[in-house]
Formats: structure tokens, C-alpha cells, sequence
């Protein structure tokens, strides 16, 4: 109970009356006034709403009271936020400067390669990256919706006997217009970091942002006909034809196809023809889907809109794995049910067994890391081979990340593992060894562009290569463990001022580099040509602190205990100090 | 029965604060095998923090645990052997059924007939029809039943449960205080919270009032 309510709650007691306080003699009691009884109140007729006959509801005045309401409650308005945090603004501004830079200077120096496996690159990648953010487009809109409402507008609103559509077309056009803008950028920036010409970024741009605004039209469409199959197949097509275009760079630059000319006379039909696809998808089914939006159940919306809290609530705290494990938590309880397996074995081996059967039951938990295979492959293909163990390090971490599913339940809270009785170290240990053997996997199967295969040429010895793979593949797997054991941030502790950021709670902007940490520290040695026994030792290092050996918590209490030990020894010596009270003044 | 030298658990001078707001001030205990305490109190009284503190969830500010004689230390594989918890830290893998996570936990602390003991702690808490669903798709009841039959399908020695009549029905409350008594007769040490008289009265050896 706060305070106030304290003071406020409850009646106030009269002090109990000493006898000190008791006159000496004794005092006729006072005659209470007499209290006037309350007039009743006069007795309402009872409304019966049935009778009643309903105005119509205008939505486009319901709207603008939501919208009044919002805006009436800001205690801030966006100017005010941009000057209290123009530290931030000014560092976001500072970053997009030198990321475009960073592509500008990366397309000038890719574009300048000729060799055969930079040509395959050129002329594929875009293809793979437009594939890739189509399939993003449709997966994030089948989770989603595409169109979504709020637990409280789907209780007041979407009940109310109004025309749905006229409410949510908006917010159709919002998502098709985002998908749109956003696939454009990220289509653009993979086509200018293959080496593509400037026109050849623009006409990518425009094919990823049309496709991506049509096929998010589609997906609105299916959800107003409550389906999800369509868009699960389209899903899974783009994505194989996206597996296709990699592996095809891959075979090209090692030699396996003849050149990418054939694919490089298509490019310019192929990007139109995803344009000109999604331009009449985007018309099409939006218009389909604009029309049909009152048929979208209640249940559908509310249910992306609790999605959508959710993932702000953790992307408050910036936290990625509480994001992750609300998709993982949604998409088991869309199974709901399993074929019960046997376990095997006792002790830690259950552990392991157990977790090498979630990923049988599982495999597409395995596709990331299969694709991952092909990215030291690509970047050596774009002449880019010295940068491969940090950027193949920070794509095999987002690999390996599903496959620790075990650790992270195990991490997250203390209960579950509580239950198990093995050492922190021994739990965390066992549940990185079914990763740590598909890694292995991943290690062998990239060594050979680690060797150079399809680059042409050769700058590591067998042996090197087999290090530079190692370390790479050790440097993703920690950084995935890293990623999934670190802890969120304590809103417990005293927040810290951070600037222009505000005040934030520990731990918070360390949230974003988890993980990252980890494979920057590994691979950076390699990067800079320092010797790769650097990289083992900080390796060594990291899965000595990351697997729990080194238990602050533990050592801590060690500590406390020690301290408390030789103070009881000290004071039963008599030795211990006396203390001196402070001057008074 | 004859006690044994060492309690299952030995609590001294416990305290712990939030901020300057001390909820729980000197707080000593003894539990003896077979011995079952009841924690009761109104809510905020310190019941929950208290077990928080006993299983090393919470850090206490003051005061020694020892469990079987072993000064409690939360990643010790021996107080995990011996200590059983279902407090409302407890967390399901996603993936894994109803039948799995208790397979798991039985042949996790090596059990040589892990699966007869698993059907018996199954139709006890009666999942038996719930085996092979995830446990996201559980009742609120069966998501509590599943996690006492984490703590029933495993050996150990001393038990902390925290409110374990939550979300019951009658008769899982009936049932619940029926396997207590028995785990306590068997020589089993408890330690609960709860705001369930009748669970209390069929339990408890011994009932301390929290705040009181």
C-alpha cells in the first residue's frame, strides 16, 4: 500500500487514552445529537435496451475520438522528444552517414571484381535477397495477420455493430505501404552490395518493394478468407527458389556450372517481372482485400494484436530472445499436440537425447544453418574472403540460435533447471552438444571455401583453412550461446542516466551487442592477421565463463562468507576492531 | 519415528528486504524428516519470499540455509538431488509433450524404471489423456498439476511448494492433501505455503503464522 493510500485509506483511530490523560473527576458524557436519517433515493425506471432504437455509428467519428483520445492523453509531443534526446537523433544520423559510406565504397570495390565467381554473384545474389525478403514478407504477415487490432479495440470496437472495414482499410494500406518501403531498402542495399550498377539498385529496389507490397495484398486477402495454406505454400516456393539462386552461385563460383551468363541475360526480364507481378497483386488483392475486411473474425485480429504488444513490450527492453521465445511459445501452441517419444538413457545423456529428438520433431529448426553453409561460399565468391569468418561468424550465430532452444529455457528462469541435478555448468555443457555436433557439421562442410574453392585462388594453406572454418564455426556457436543465456535487463536496479537516451535500466544497450560481442572478439584476430591461437584462447575463455563455470552469484557468496567467517574469528579473538562513533559537532 | 542428527533443512536468523521495506526479519527454522510446516499468512505477508529464498531463487540478505546439512548454494547438484520445488519460477520447454518433461526429469535423476514411474505420477495427477500435448495448450489446473508431478515423478528429500492448491479443483485439492500426508508419513520433509485450510490441517505437523 503507497502511502497516501495509507494516510487516506483507512479511518483515522483516536489515540488511546492514557490515565495521565483521564480528568479527576468523573464528566457527564456528552448527549449525541441525533443523526437524520437519508431520504431514500427516488426509484429510476428500468431502461430496457432492446427497445431502444439504435442510431447509426458513424466510424469515421469513432476513429477520430480514438485518435483525440491518444493525442489527448501525449504528455509529450515528437518535437519535444526529438530535442530532449537530439544526442540520439544526432548519433542516428552520424551512422546512417557512414553505413551509406560503408555501401557505397563496398559497391565500388565489388563492382571492380570480374573474375567469374564476382560475375555469378553480381548477377544472383539479388535474386536470392529478393526471394529471401518475399518469404520474410509472408511469414511476418501470416504471424501477424497482416492486419491487426489491440485486445481493447478488438472488445469495445470490433463488437460493436459497426462496418469493420472502415476502421482497418487504413491500417491494410499502412502495412502494404511499410512492407513496401522496407523491402525496397533491403532489396536495394543487397543489389548495391553485390556490385550491382546504380540502375541495376533501382530496378532490384523497386521489384523487392512491389513484390513484397503485393504478396503482404495476398496475404491480407487470405486472412480475410481465414485461410493460411496459400500463403504457407507461397512461403515455401519463393524461399526454395531464393535456396536455388544461392546455390547456384555457389556451383558457379566453384566451377560446378559453366558461368552465370544465362542468368545475366534474364536479370533485367526477371526483376520486371516481379515488378509488374507485384504491382497488379498489390492492386488486385488489396482491392479484394479492402473489400472483404469485415470478414476478418475477431479473433484473428485481436490474436496479431497481442502479438504485435508483446513483441513491442520486449523490444522496449531491446530484448531479442524474449522476442523469439514468444514466436517459438505461439507456433507450439499453434501444434499444440505431439507423437509422445521414448526417452533413452539416465543422467546427462537424457538430456542430450532428449534434445537431439526436439530437432529431429523439428528440422526446420535446421534450414537456417543449411542456408548458412552457403554464405562463406558467396562472400569468398564476391572477393570479399579476408571479411568471411566475421561475417559467416554473425550468420551461423543467428543459425545456431534455434538449435539451443533447450539452453534457453534452462537460462531463462532458474526453476526448470532447479529441477534437474546437475551443476549450472553440467546443464548448460549438455544442451550445447547437439548444437556443437551441427556446427561441427557446418565447420567441415564450409572448409572448402575457406580454401578458396571457386574464388580461384588460394591464399591458406590446408591446415589454416581448416582453423579459419574452426574458428568461425566456434565463434558462432558462442556468440549463439551468448545471445540466448545473457540476461535482460533489471528494472530492479537503479537506472542509469544515459544522456540524450534517457534513463535506462543495466544492461539494456548490452542487449543489443550480445552475441555480437562474442563473434567480433573471436574472429576480429583472424581479421586483423594476429595469430589464430588468439582466437582459440578467447574461445577457450568464453566457453569457460558462458557454459557457468564462473558463477558470480557463487563467488559472491563465497566472498560473503569468507568475510563473515573472519569477523566471527576476530571477534571471538577479541581482536576485532573497535569501533570509533564519528566526531559530534 | 526416530529423528535423525541432522535436519532435513536448518534456517538461522533469515532476513531479506526490498529496499528499505524489510519483509522478512530473523526468520529461524528446523525441519526434521517426516515434518511438514505450513506457512501461512495474508498475502504480502513474506510467504512466497521466504520459500524464494529457502530453494535460492531469491538472494537472502542475512541469515545461513542448510539442506541436509549443505549450506544452500542453488546450482549444487547435491541440494538439486535433495530439493524439490514448485514455485511459480517453474518453466516447460515448448517443444517437449506433457510425458516427455516428466520422462526427462525421472531419467535425469536416474531412476531405473523411469517409465512406470512416469504412467503411476501420470494417472495420478490425471494427465493420462494430456500426455502428448505441449504444455502451452494446458488449462491453467493442468499446467499446475504438471508441475507437482515434476516435483512427485523424482526422488528427493524435502519438498517446498508454494500455494500448491492454486488453480485446483476440489477434488485436486482433496487429492493433493491425501498425497502430502502420504509423502510426509513416508518420512518426506515439506515445507508449503497456503491459504487452503483444510490442505493445512490434513498436512501440516507444524504451522507458523508469517506477519502474524
Amino acid at each position: 500500500m503507497s502511502k497516501k493510500s495509507r494516510r487516506s485509506g483507512a479511518p483515522r483511530q483516536p489515540a488511546a487514552a492514557t490515565p495521565a490523560d483521564l480528568p479527576a473527576t468523573p464528566v457527564a458524557a456528552p448527549v449525541p445529537e441525533p443523526v437524520p436519517e437519508p431520504e431514500p433515493e427516488p426509484v429510476r425506471p428500468i431502461r430496457v435496451l432492446h427497445e431502444v432504437t439504435p442510431e447509426p455509428v458513424s466510424e469515421s467519428a469513432l476513429r477520430t475520438l480514438m485518435r483525440d483520445w491518444r493525442r489527448g492523453r501525449a504528455t509529450r509531443h515528437l518535437w519535444d522528444m526529438i530535442q530532449d534526446g537530439y544526442v540520439a537523433v544526432l548519433a542516428t544520423v552520424m551512422i546512417g552517414a557512414m553505413l551509406v559510406s560503408v555501401v557505397i565504397r563496398a559497391q565500388g570495390a565489388v563492382s571492380a571484381c570480374t573474375s567469374e565467381g564476382c560475375l555469378s554473384s553480381r548477377t544472383l545474389l539479388p535474386w536470392a535477397a529478393l526471394c529471401g525478403v518475399l518469404a520474410l514478407t509472408l511469414m511476418v504477415s501470416r504471424i501477424f495477420g497482416p492486419v491487426v487490432a489491440s485486445a481493447a479495440e478488438g472488445f469495445w470496437l470490433m463488437e460493436a455493430p459497426i462496418k469493420r472495414a472502415r476502421i482497418l482499410w487504413g491500417r491494410l494500406i499502412s502495412v502494404m505501404a511499410g512492407a513496401i518501403v522496407v523491402a525496397a531498402l533491403f532489396g536495394g542495399l543487397v543489389a548495391a552490395l553485390s556490385g550491382s550498377t546504380w540502375s541495376g539498385v533501382v530496378r532490384w529496389a523497386v521489384a523487392a518493394g512491389l513484390g513484397a507490397g503485393g504478396l503482404t495484398a495476398v496475404a491480407a486477402e487470405e486472412q480475410t478468407a481465414d485461410r493460411t495454406w496459400v500463403v504457407r505454400t507461397l512461403q515455401w516456393l519463393v524461399g526454395v527458389v531464393g535456396l536455388a539462386a544461392l546455390m547456384t552461385v555457389v556451383a558457379v563460383a566453384a566451377g560446378w556450372l559453366p558461368n552465370a551468363g544465362v542468368f545475366a541475360s534474364n536479370e533485367n526480364r526477371f526483376d520486371l517481372v516481379v515488378s509488374v507481378a507485384g504491382a497488379v497483386l498489390l492492386v488486385g488483392a488489396g482491392a479484394v482485400a479492402v473489400l472483404r475486411l469485415d470478414e476478418i473474425r475477431r479473433a484473428r485480429l485481436v490474436s496479431g494484436g497481442s502479438l504485435v504488444a508483446g513483441m513491442q513490450g520486449a523490444m522496449y527492453a531491446l530484448d531479442m530472445s524474449l522476442m523469439r521465445d514468444i514466436l517459438v511459445e505461439r507456433d507450439a501452441i499453434a501444434r499444440g499436440h505431439v507423437r509422445p517419444t521414448k526417452g533413452h538413457g539416465t543422467g546427462l545423456a537424457a538430456l542430450v537425447y532428449r534434445d537431439a529428438q526436439r530437432l529431429v520433431r523439428f528440422p526446420k529448426q535446421l534450414i537456417l544453418l543449411l542456408l548458412s553453409i552457403v554464405v562463406p561460399y558467396a562472400v569468398g565468391a564476391l572477393g570479399l574472403g579476408a571479411l568471411s569468418p566475421v561475417i559467416s561468424g554473425l550468420v551461423l550465430l543467428t543459425a545456431v540460435v534455434p538449435l539451443l532452444g533447450m539452453m534457453r529455457v534452462l537460462s531463462r528462469t532458474g526453476g526448470l533447471a532447479r529441477a534437474f541435478p546437475f551443476s549450472t555448468a553440467q546443464v548448460r555443457t549438455a544442451a550445447m552438444v547437439v548444437p556443437a555436433i551441427a556446427t561441427l557439421v557446418w565447420v567441415v562442410a564450409v572448409t572448402p571455401a575457406f580454401l578458396g574453392l571457386g574464388t580461384g585462388s588460394s591464399h591458406l594453406s590446408g591446415a589454416d583453412a581448416t582453423i579459419h572454418a574452426g574458428v568461425t564455426g566456434l565463434a558462432g556457436l558462442l556468440g549463439a550461446v551468448r545471445w540466448v543465456t545473457a540476461k535482460p535487463p533489471d528494472y530492479n536496479k537503479p537506472m542509469m542516466q544515459m544522456g540524450g537516451f534517457g534513463a535506462m535500466p543495466p544492461g539494456m544497450i548490452g542487449n543489443l551487442i550480445k552475441g555480437i560481442d562474442i563473434v567480433a572478439l573471436v574472429t576480429l584476430p583472424i581479421l586483423f592477421g594476429w595469430s589464430y591461437w588468439i582466437s582459440v584462447i578467447i574461445a577457450g575463455i568464453a566457453f569457460f565463463i558462458l557454459r557457468g563455470s564462473m558463477n558470480m552469484n557463487d563467488l559472491a557468496a563465497a566472498q560473503e562468507e569468507q568475510k563473515r567467517q573472519l569477523d566471527q574469528a576476530k571477534t571471538e579473538a577479541g581482536l576485532a576492531k573497535k569501533k570509533i562513533p564519528p566526531p559530534r559537532r | 519415528m526416530a529423528k535423525q542428527r541432522t535436519p532435513v533443512l536448518k534456517v538461522s536468523k533469515l532476513s531479506k528486504a526490498y529496499g528499505s521495506h524489510a519483509i522478512v526479519t530473523d526468520f529461524s527454522l528446523e525441519v526434521w524428516a517426516g515434518d511438514a510446516v505450513a506457512l501461512t499468512g495474508r498475502n504480502g505477508a513474506g510467504k512466497s519470499t521466504i520459500l524464494r529464498c529457502l530453494v535460492g531463487a531469491d538472494k537472502a540478505d542475512g541469515g545461513t540455509i542448510e539442506v541436509c546439512g549443505n549450506k544452500l548454494r542453488e546450482s549444487d547438484p547435491a541440494i538439486r538431488r535433495d530439493l524439490a520445488t514448485v514455485i511459480d519460477d517453474l518453466d516447460f520447454f515448448p517443444d517437449l509433450s506433457v510425458v516427455e518433461h516428466l520422462d526427462l526429469l525421472a531419467r535425469a535423476h536416474g531412476l531405473p524404471d523411469a517409465e512406470e514411474a512416469v504412467d503411476d505420477v501420470l494417472h495420478e495427477v490425471q494427465l493420462v489423456a494430456q500426455s502428448g500435448q505441449l504444455p502451452g495448450t494446458l488449462s491453467s489446473g493442468q499446467r499446475r498439476r504438471l508441475a507437482l508431478a515434476t516435483a512427485f515423478v523424482r526422488p528427493r528429500k524435502l519438498l517446498i511448494l508454494d500455494e500448491p492448491e492454486q488453480r485446483l479443483d476440489v477434488e485436486g485439492v482433496e487429492w493433493l492433501a491425501k498425497r502430502l500426508k502420504a509423502e510426509r508419513e513416508a518420512g518426506l520433509a515439506i515445507v508449503m505455503a497456503s491459504h487452503e485450510p483444510t490442505l493445512v490441517d490434513a498436512v501440516a505437523t507444524k504451522t507458523i503464522r508469517v506477519g502474524a
